[in-house]
């Protein structure tokens, strides 16, 4: 069934294929929508769930992994400040393993109040542990949605999808909704290893002393680890019933290209557009699209990027004080490639708090980088105006 | 490999898991040795029920139409006020005024779920007359609300009771002075073949000292004398003697009330600011006349019920404030109307009201075809006897209504100060527990004191059922006889919710009309009503402690209570600061 919808419906709608079973949200500019359908759906009875209202972010996540604990699926949406007030939760959900999925809308920090695109919300949680997964399309939101609850149930680890704010969250595209008997197929029921149980109560997050700290984070690390696999594994099992897939990272018209661009987000669709553009000037330029931004996919970017001249990575975000953080991390990468292949990197800042980044915006990147023997920084940053 | 392999993880056959889980259960951790305070289940008394001046377990009706339990809800009711139907009309009911849920949004409309009970239950059958199963009869004098409810439960305690009424039909001021758009005959008719079919013999037009002499009564183990009060008091005004056109508001009522249509002329003025003087001007209404209310004080001083005097100006009546009558202006002969001296407010006096002293020189004329009187009421007690002490017009009682000379009581009018339906009820009330003690006592019975304070509502007036010890329909987790306040309860769970406001006639030429001009709610009106009661004070199974008790230590009983398992309650008090209705305290006792 195709529908035309905005990007927060296709969260919605791939929440309702996925049965969720308790969403707690609360509502914040871009992402609302989300949760509204979602409302609407629980209140008609067309998602048997329970909709938990409360009164922050911080009680959402808080309400999500209590959930999540009894073994449950859950659900929340949020955006940028909002994703911020869940920090301490975030760290709860991930160090707990608690499979909670989470719709966040990339949006700007505050301050300026902005309340339209860029990266800085999620990257800034980084490091709370959380699977993170970085969408193109209306319909890969929808997909990704659906896949997100496998993966997460399948490692014990919560997944964050991330969608741009108005790009995609309130812009209309077709997207194809995957019938529900095909999705039950996809997807069962969440069967909980560690569940809590009444009858015999144990503690959840309880003390840990320094002698298996480090044992319990090692887990988690090989659950990331494994999270890669399994998110192969998650792909291929939605391709062969809706024959779509993405990729943790896409190559797109990478063959002899000595020129690779790196995107994530909405920017990759205008890059795909220049990408062609460039190529059918005889320019041998290509696009790498990073899906999967936690667990970071090192191996394939190695595989990918070596050996190519240049590399252009177009970071929607900065870390003050480093640069881009896309450019930092596939610059971490590398170090392990030889010398001899290992690319010039050029790391762009551009299109903060919304601002447009157009095809030829991204064209005169591709000139930059073609035309510089090296960069004169490690963060290049795009049409500053002083 | 070196065994220095410092990065390699080792097997130590350690058996940890991936998430931070207790070893052992958590069942060993026995929080509740934590406690210094622990939460005990206690149910107050609503401050609905202390309120009412019959002694009425609201809330406990309440409680039950929330559950669907109709019938059972106007069980209870009936058991402590035996004409719902007439009070859910008429009652000025202070219940609403006591409401926490005023504090909220808005009061409970309990009189009109009260009167859709009340005609719920006169719409059914009546049940079989209670048994007789004392020896002892009574007597009862007078058959208005004072007689007529301690008559009922002199019957249903098991007495014979007969009740002398002077009128040629029951219902005493019910009948006589309420206008039939407030009490339809039908409905007061109906109520009161159900309390003469709890057994109860009503002889009518029998007046003691006039048709029969006091000494008919020698024969009964007690008296209650409630013959009202139906003289108007005296008007004062210079030169009303002997006009027909100046006549006290009390007998133009009751000749309407008995289907007389007086002609009054075109204007009426009404002096007083009572009740009385808002149904006689009213009616004065009805039968096609202007009416003007003329009141010595303000609106703020009216003694009238504010609903009465608020439907009394929304009909058309004028008010004329701070003025009395002082003398009556004749033309060649003929009455024309009223001199009036004009009044301002004053100190207060001994009621609290600020008393009216005339302006100087300030008088004016109001025309008028016939004025009415409406000041007050005084009792006609001469048929007493001498050893039977009155005070002021009012005969002297003590709380169960005996007077000085055993074995006669009294209440209604006869003693109560203020007057109203529901004061006059709740004296019948007292007065029958206090007969039944009488007679028990001379009988020989080792009856005790009555407990006066355990039988009220914290402080109101007493529950039949509790006097009788009969069964509670309503569980109740320790019960204490206090009022729960507002402060004591957590306003954050309960809903906004508008309050049901009666349904009022609109568009009929109330010129000859007569008819019922408030026709309450609709069943599921009423309904949706009750289910705004906070059921203030009383655990109502809303389970919200069980939600929030951070420790699971609150589990259901098989009762459909709540047992708080003490090995594992910590003490925190979250249950009793989220119990919305204040039934669960906290306590030193028993740490």
């Amino acid at each position: 069934m195709k529908k035309v919808m905005i990007g927060n419906h296709a969260v919605s709608w791939g929440v309702l294929r996925s049965r969720v079973e308790v969403i707690s949200a609360y509502p914040i500019t871009p992402q609302t929508q989300i949760v509204e359908a979602l409302s609407d759906m629980v209140a008609d009875g067309s998602l048997p769930a329970r909709y938990i209202k409360v009164e922050s972010e911080h009680s959402a996540m808080a309400a999500c992994i209590g959930a999540s604990v009894t073994g449950t699926r859950t659900f929340t949406a949020t955006s940028s400040q909002g994703l911020a007030l869940m920090h301490e939760m975030l760290h709860w959900a991930a160090g707990g393993r608690h499979p909670v999925v989470m719709a966040n809308v990339n949006r700007a920090m505050a301050p300026g109040w902005n309340i339209w695109t860029d990266q800085n919300d999620s990257l800034s949680q980084r490091d709370t542990g959380w699977i993170q997964l970085y969408c193109e399309t209306n319909q890969e939101v929808f997909d990704t949605t659906i896949q997100a609850f496998k993966l997460a149930e399948t490692v014990d680890l919560p997944v964050m999808l991330l969608l741009d704010a108005f790009f995609l969250s309130h812009t209309s595209e077709p997207v194809d909704v995957t019938d529900q008997a095909d999705v039950d197929r996809f997807l069962s029921r969440r069967e909980a290893a560690y569940k809590m149980d009444t009858k015999d109560p144990h503690a959840f997050g309880a003390l840990v002393r320094p002698d298996v700290y480090t044992e319990i984070r090692w887990q988690q690390q090989e659950a990331m680890d494994e999270a890669r696999d399994v998110f192969r594994r998650v792909e291929d099992d939605w391709e062969a019933i809706t024959g779509r897939r993405y990729g943790a990272v896409e190559a797109y018209r990478t063959e002899d290209a000595d020129l690779l661009l790196v995107t994530s987000g909405t920017i990759t669709s205008t890059a795909r557009h220049v990408v062609d553009e460039r190529r059918a000037g005889g320019d041998k330029v290509g696009l790498i699209k990073v899906k999967m931004f936690r667990p970071f996919p090192t191996d394939e970017l190695r595989a990918l990027l070596g050996g190519v001249d240049r590399v252009a990575v177009l970071d929607r975000n900065i870390s003050p004080g480093h640069g881009g953080i896309f450019a930092e991390e596939i610059r971490s990468a590398l170090y392990d490639v030889p010398p001899e292949d290992r690319p010039i990197l050029f790391g762009y800042v551009l299109g903060l708090g919304g601002r447009d980044v157009t095809p030829v915006v991204i064209d005169d990147i591709i000139e930059n980088t073609r035309t510089k023997a090296r960069p004169e920084r490690e963060d290049l940053w795009v049409g500053v105006e002083l | 490999m070196s065994e220095r392999d410092v990065t390699r993880p080792r097997e130590s056959g350690r058996q940890i898991p991936p998430v931070a889980i207790s070893e052992t259960s958590t069942l060993v951790n026995q929080t509740g040795s934590w406690k210094y305070i622990m939460p005990r289940y206690q149910d107050g008394v609503a401050p609905c029920n202390a309120g009412c001046p019959v002694g009425i377990d609201i809330e406990g009706y309440m409680y039950l139409i929330g559950r669907g339990r109709l019938q059972d809800a106007a069980d209870l009711l009936v058991r402590e006020n035996p004409m719902p139907a007439v009070t859910g009309r008429v009652c000025h009911h202070p219940c609403e005024d006591s409401c926490n849920r005023a504090s909220m949004d808005e009061a409970v409309a309990i009189h009109s779920v009260e009167r859709r009970l009340g005609d719920m239950i006169l719409a059914a059958p009546p049940p079989p007359a209670p048994e007789r199963t004392r020896t002892e009869t009574v007597a009862v004098i007078g058959s208005g609300p004072a007689g007529l409810s301690c008559a009922c439960f002199l019957a249903r305690f098991g007495y014979g009771v007969t009740v002398f009424e002077a009128a040629p039909e029951a219902g005493g001021m019910l009948r006589l002075g309420i206008p039939e758009y407030r009490l339809p005959r039908a409905i007061l008719d109906r109520q009161i073949e159900r309390i003469e079919a709890e057994g109860i013999e009503i002889r009518i037009s029998t007046c003691i000292g006039t048709d029969v002499p006091w000494a008919v009564l020698n024969g009964f183990g007690a008296v209650f004398v409630a013959p009202g009060a139906h003289m108007g008091k005296d008007s004062r005004i210079e030169g009303a003697e002997g006009l027909p056109e100046i006549r006290p508001g009390l007998d133009f009522l009751k000749e309407v009330n008995a289907g007389g249509r007086p002609d009054l002329g075109d204007h009426v003025i009404v002096v007083g600011g009572g009740n009385t003087a808002m149904d006689c001007a009213r009616s004065a209404l009805r039968l096609g006349a202007d009416a003007t209310v003329l009141y010595r004080r303000t609106p703020r001083e009216m003694p009238a019920i504010p609903q009465e005097a608020r439907e009394t100006k929304e009909e058309g009546v004028e008010f004329e404030f701070l003025a009395t009558p002082t003398a009556v202006e004749l033309e060649d002969g003929e009455f024309v109307g009223i001199t009036c001296q004009r009044m301002e407010l004053g100190p207060p006096d001994d009621s609290g009201r600020r008393r009216p002293v005339p302006i100087e020189g300030d008088v004016f004329s109001m025309k008028a075809d016939t004025v009415l009187t409406a000041i007050g009421e005084d009792c006609d007690l001469s048929f007493l006897p001498d050893e039977v002490r009155t005070n002021w017009g009012l005969v002297e009682v003590e709380a169960l209504g005996e007077s000085t000379s055993a074995p006669v009581f009294a209440g209604g009018d006869a003693v109560d100060m203020p007057r109203s339906v529901a004061d006059a009820l709740g004296a019948g009330k007292r007065a029958a527990i206090g007969i039944d003690h009488f007679l028990r006592q001379k009988a020989g019975e080792d009856v005790g004191e009555v407990p006066l304070d355990d039988l009220r509502f914290a402080g109101g007036n007493v529950s039949a059922m509790r006097y009788a010890k009969d069964e509670d329909p309503i569980p109740r987790e320790a019960p204490v006889n206090d009022v729960v306040t507002w402060d004591q309860m957590n306003p954050h769970h309960y809903r906004s919710a508008p309050r049901h406001e009666d349904h009022f006639h609109a568009g009929i030429d109330l010129r000859s009309a007569f008819g019922e001009t408030n026709f309450g709610l609709s069943r599921k009106e009423a309904i949706e009503e009750a289910e705004r009661c906070l059921n203030c004070g009383v655990c109502n199974r809303c389970e919200l402690c069980l939600i929030f008790c951070p420790d699971m230590a609150i589990s259901r009983r098989e009762d459909g209570g709540f047992e708080i398992d003490m090995r594992y309650c910590k003490g925190c008090g979250l249950c009793a600061a989220e119990c919305p209705r204040g039934a669960i305290v906290m306590t030193r006792e028993g740490i």
